[in-house]
């Protein structure tokens, strides 16, 4: 017995090991091309290509291929239950346009992070993948990493085989802010969303209140931070001991009232490096010119603290607002029920007519600069395909379709007409209840120019949309994303340094002529000149090759 | 007699003072473990305005009931994952249980020869693992653990802090005399663990048993791992979900926009969430009682024991 144990044990694991053995090595293989060699993994993509589809002779856009392929695509942000209506419809679209088929991964704002990470580590066969500047599948981190293929690589070039349309339709700061270092070289990884791709930052007024103590929108238009004072008191004294005139996002206040915008790559430790904008005309260079500095030790911010202690110290802002765990929440419910009068938020078009009706009241966007494009914004919403994808020539078809095929893409984002939405008399959007079973996140599928306007937007909207968005001026530095990889270890722990200084100095709640000395001493300390440093040479660099 | 119990009493206890100190102090402890719990239950009690206006508090302006309504009208989902909660737990449970004592019962035993070996290959995966990524490719692509219930249940099949916990309680409670008199009697191997080692074992199985159930049920990170079908999501990934959505859009609204605000608006609230926490620790609440005395024998086994 013992004997037929043991010698059935051993048998099992030695299965066991060459089982594993013959996997691993398939395993590494897919996993080791987008890491390391970049251009075999170009080369196989290639080959592979013509093996699967040898009569693809004349890559011409409109042709229909001969092999049928499943092409699986990636998603952020979705609440899908029910898919089935859908899809059909949009298979039988493709197939007849493309032979592909779609197998859409509908992803949520809670799971994308984590699954989007470990299927493009673990190689899986998804051949498009939602990626921006803020997920944790990062454009910039995993372009360089090779996870995503080079579209404009002068060996298969892609894009301008197979998605011309798109380069035809994009706005030009779109293509330029996802032109990145990457892998395989200074290039295009992914297909830029046209969605609301400029910053604006306004003040948020509330102007029921406004108007109570006989103020109107132009004496704020026409006022800045520094000489709010006045309004504020009499508000604050009209309302009383538990009113907060000033609904502040401390971070967002700081670069409001300074002109100071977050460099890309430096999200999560509390942007500790900035560039300063012009404020009246975005596309010039600002104050410092194209330099990254240090924004703590800069006379704007010492102002801005002084200015904003003064007026925590008068009861202007909440103090929940220097809590962490509680500011957004106190501030949402602050803003539904019109407990404020300026507040800070950055727009996205019609926002304040969503806000008016929401809110119940009369909302005011007093914008502090002219709209612009960062290469944060820029790269906000993007579809990437993955380098372990088996068809990435169709992938890019597929891509070039939804972004210019207005039916497909209104399929997609908005499900099928007569049963998820009907159209009205003037051809605005009115969606059925079966729409809470089919929302995926319009922003993160394309081009959302192609949608027909929804209810109260107007039929003209996409053209007002287009006109504000696609004339925004793009800020000089536009397609810099610092890499903080020479400085990773000062990096981390400047962010924690920030993290304890940042937002009580921003909200008021701590006394700046004693912090921010502290403050600077300890950034000091953690390599802050070091960082600023290695951030003003890569952007030196960059321009360089811009050629500015 | 009487005298005489009282005198014995007097003997095993702790003076007054010292008496209501460790009165104080436990007691303080238990209500620490049960307000949490309450305040949930209250939280999920009060209305939406209610949270809005003063948050969380004892003493709610406005009881409502919606939130229960509106998960009771979740409907097919939530009793769905209601049942793949218990299938998970419960199948998953019987077979973890089943392969620990299994694997406790082969370190035990002093004439097996590569005991040293087999714990220190469990004992190493405690200290060392793979990482996130190899896991993930092993299980998915390797084993195939992808969209169904496999995927919920074998990750964690085995855990070698159990067989460890399993392997000691065998240890103390089971003298090595017992096995030998069992072999003189003709019982064969399988028959001394299931017949004899087994029976007189419970307490540590249940101990077991119980700490597996929790880990099964409270468990939502292979869910999100491994499966995408939601006709297959446990209640935990359910809470979880809405959680971490509304996690991630707070820390990322500045970089989403004014559409961040809109989609949270429309994510279930607190009070909301907080039923849905009810629903999940009422079922595992009622099986503590079942294990709980087995649990308490368990503890006072190896002491008493001489």
């Amino acid at each position: 017995m013992k004997k037929v144990l043991s010698m059935l044990l051993v048998l099992a694991l030695a299965i066991g090991m060459l089982a594993g053995c013959k996997k691993t090595v398939d395993v590494a293989d897919n996993a080791g091309t987008p890491q390391g060699g970049t251009s075999t993994n170009q080369g196989s993509t290639n080959t592979g290509s013509t093996d699967t589809g040898k009569t693809d002779t004349k890559p011409a856009d409109t042709s229909r291929p001969d092999t049928h392929v499943v092409l699986k695509m990636y998603l952020e942000g979705s609440n899908v239950t029910d898919d089935k209506a859908v899809l059909e419809k949009v298979n039988a679209y493709l197939d007849e346009k493309l032979n592909c088929e779609l197998q859409p991964i509908w992803g949520t704002w809670g799971d994308f992070d984590q699954g989007a990470v470990l299927s493009l580590q673990g190689a899986e066969d998804v051949d498009i993948y939602f990626t921006c500047s803020w997920t944790l599948n990062e454009y910039n981190q995993f372009a360089r990493d090779g996870y995503y293929v080079r579209l404009d690589n002068p060996d298969n070039d892609l894009i301008h085989k197979y998605g011309q349309d798109i380069l035809n339709l994009l706005p030009e700061v779109l293509i330029k802010g996802s032109t990145i270092e990457g892998a395989d070289g200074y290039g295009i990884y992914a297909v830029n969303g046209y969605k609301d791709i400029a910053c604006q930052n306004c003040w948020d007024v509330n102007v029921d209140l406004l108007k109570k103590y006989g103020y109107t929108i132009e004496d704020i238009e026409k006022a800045d931070y520094y000489s709010f004072g006045d309004i504020l008191a009499k508000v604050k004294a009209g309302e009383g001991e538990n009113f907060y005139p000033l609904l502040i996002e401390g971070a967002v206040l700081e670069r409001m009232v300074d002109n100071s915008i977050i460099v890309a790559g430096d999200s999560g430790s509390n942007n500790l490096l900035s560039y300063y904008i012009n404020p009246t005309k975005t596309s010039e260079q600002g104050a410092y010119g194209n330099k990254i500095l240090n924004k703590f030790a800069t006379d704007e911010f010492k102002k801005f603290c002084e200015k904003t202690r003064e007026y925590y110290l008068a009861g202007y802002i909440d103090p929940d607002m220097a809590n962490p765990e509680k500011a957004n929440d106190t501030r949402s419910n602050k803003q539904l029920t019109g407990q404020y009068l300026i507040g800070t938020q950055s727009y996205s078009l019609g926002y304040e007519i969503q806000a008016s009706t929401e809110r119940g009241f009369e909302v005011a966007m007093v914008p502090t600069t002219p709209a612009y494009v960062d290469t944060t914004s820029s790269q906000g919403a993007m579809m990437a395909i993955s380098t372990a994808s088996k068809n990435p020539e169709r992938a890019m078809m597929f891509l070039n379709l939804l972004n210019t095929d207005a039916y497909l893409f209104t399929l997609l984002d908005f499900g099928v007409e007569g049963i998820h939405y009907n159209l009205n008399e003037i051809g605005e959007v009115e969606f059925t209840d079966e729409r809470s079973n089919y929302m995926p996140w319009t922003n993160g599928l394309g081009n959302v120019t192609l949608l027909p306007p929804q209810k109260g937007q107007g039929a003209d909207f996409q053209e007002k949309f287009k006109a504000y968005y696609g004339n925004a001026d793009e800020i000089p530095i536009l397609g810099f994303t610092f890499n903080p990889e020479n400085v990773e270890n000062e990096f981390g722990a400047l962010a924690n340094v920030a993290a304890e200084y940042f937002l009580p100095l921003c909200t008021g709640a701590v006394d700046p002529s004693e912090k921010i000395p502290e403050f600077l001493a300890k950034l000091e300390a953690n390599g802050m000149q070091k960082v600023v440093d290695e951030a003003n040479n890569q952007l030196s660099n960059f321009l360089a090759a811009q050629g500015k | 007699m009487s005298r005489e119990k009282t005198k014995r009493n007097r003997l095993q206890s702790v003076s007054i003072p010292t008496e209501i100190i460790f009165h104080i102090i436990v007691g303080g402890f238990a209500l620490a473990c049960i307000i949490p719990f309450i305040f949930v239950i209250i939280i999920s009690f009060s209305s939406e305005e209610s949270i809005r206006l003063i948050g969380y508090s004892f003493k709610p302006l406005k009881w409502s009931t919606e939130a229960y309504g509106f998960v009771l009208q979740m409907g097919s989902q939530l009793w769905r994952s209601y049942f793949n909660s218990f299938l998970v737990s419960i199948v998953g449970t019987v077979t973890s249980v089943l392969m620990c004592i299994l694997y406790a019962y082969a370190l035990f035993r002093r004439d097996f020869k590569y005991r040293k070996f087999f714990m220190f290959f469990a004992f190493f995966t405690m200290l060392f693992g793979g990482g996130l990524a190899p896991t993930y490719m092993v299980c998915k692509q390797m084993l195939g653990l992808s969209d169904n219930y496999a995927a919920l249940i074998v990750p964690a099949l085995v855990n070698p802090f159990f067989i460890i916990i399993m392997r000691t309680f065998l240890q103390t409670s089971v003298p090595e005399e017992l096995i030998e008199a069992a072999a003189i009697d003709g019982s064969g191997e399988y028959n001394t663990l299931f017949r004899i080692i087994i029976p007189i074992s419970k307490p540590g199985i249940a101990t077991v048993s119980l700490l597996t159930m929790i880990n099964y049920w409270n468990d939502w990170f292979l869910t999100m791992l491994y499966v995408r079908d939601s006709s297959k999501f446990p209640l935990q990934y359910l809470l979880m979900k809405v959680q971490n959505q509304v996690d991630f859009l707070i820390k990322n609204s500045s970089v989403i926009g004014v559409e961040a605000s809109k989609i949270l608006q429309d994510l279930p609230g607190t009070s909301l969430r907080m039923s849905l926490v009810v629903f999940i620790v009422v079922p595992i609440a009622c099986a503590y009682p079942f294990f709980q005395r087995y649990i308490i024998s368990g503890l006072t086994i190896g002491s008493v024991k001489g």
